[in-house]
């Protein structure tokens, strides 16, 4: 599974998009997490470990703790990605609204007749 | 004004577009079926045209489009067989990468969309109050084909590839 890939399933569950948003506010411990989320300890660190090979966060030691951090950037790439999607379909929609709307003026005027 | 298109990831396997217009089901259905209205819509895109847009949209008829670059000739495309027709609802069709007359096109025809790393794309149509939402589901093959069409767009940020460019235009 590719690295993107798997960033896009990490952020399937909304849980793990729950910690994510905690984490763009500041570094966490698993500790914190558990009780922001209330959820037990092998849960959060489960969720943890797929955020981490997704590449969206990193963990250090720190005394006792690990604290975790989003890592940005990687987010950045799947958000992007699906943005770039969007636009080249977007462009042709704007292109069909133009169209939809001559042809409904078409059809009125037909009807007219 | 509609809400701009919105795309996500249902699956493994799969892209999902969705699109509301305001025009009912019949005229939304018309500028998918009509090889001069699709081209409309379709070639639009600044710095290219699309100079082949032949559709046979029954089932088991064909379909073949190409866009080719203003600034260097590059052509890409896309040709596929029709596998469901539901008027003004529904349709089914297989999507390949047409290489065409290309000097570095592969040669021989893949025996199916799967081993040509094509899709499945469905159109639906729903109409309610006067406005038609769309959507648009791209299944791949495979999760590989998937992961390639979304590593492909990857690159290099906002630099757009000819690969992601012609998956995801070739659908419209």
């Amino acid at each position: 599974m590719s690295r993107l890939d798997q960033a896009f399933v990490a952020l399937a569950d909304p849980t793990r998009r729950g910690i994510v948003v905690r984490l763009a506010r500041s570094e966490a411990s698993v500790s914190d997490l558990v009780g922001h989320f209330s959820l037990t300890q092998p849960t959060i660190s489960s969720h943890l470990k797929v955020l981490e090979s997704a590449g969206l966060i990193s963990r250090r030691k720190v005394a006792q703790s690990r604290l975790c951090k989003l890592v940005p950037e990687r987010l950045k790439s799947v958000t992007n990605w699906l943005e770039q999607v969007q636009e080249i379909w977007e462009g042709n929609y704007k292109r069909l609204d133009a169209l939809l709307s001559e042809l409904k003026q078409v059809e009125t005027k037909e009807q007219k007749r | 004004m509609m809400k701009p298109a919105e795309a996500s990831l249902p699956s493994d396997t799969e892209v999902l577009v969705k699109r509301s217009f305001d025009a009912p089901a019949t005229l939304v259905w018309r500028a998918y079926m009509e090889p001069d209205l699709m081209r409309r819509w379709c070639a639009g895109l600044p710095g290219w045209s699309m100079p082949v847009c032949e559709m046979d949209m029954r089932v088991g008829g064909r379909y073949r489009w190409r866009w080719r670059s203003d600034e260097n000739g590059q052509e890409f495309g896309f040709t596929g067989e029709v596998l469901e027709v539901t008027p003004h609802a529904k349709i089914v069709h297989t999507q390949l990468v047409d290489v065409g007359d290309q000097a570095d096109s592969k040669g021989s025809a893949p025996a199916s969309w799967a081993d040509a790393g094509g899709s499945i794309v469905t159109v639906t149509l729903h109409e309610a109050n006067g406005i038609t939402h769309v959507t648009t589901t791209i299944k791949y093959a495979s999760k590989a084909d998937r992961d390639a069409a979304v590593e492909t767009g990857m690159t290099d940020g906002m630099e757009m590839s000819y690969t992601q460019l012609d998956r995801v235009l070739g659908e419209m």
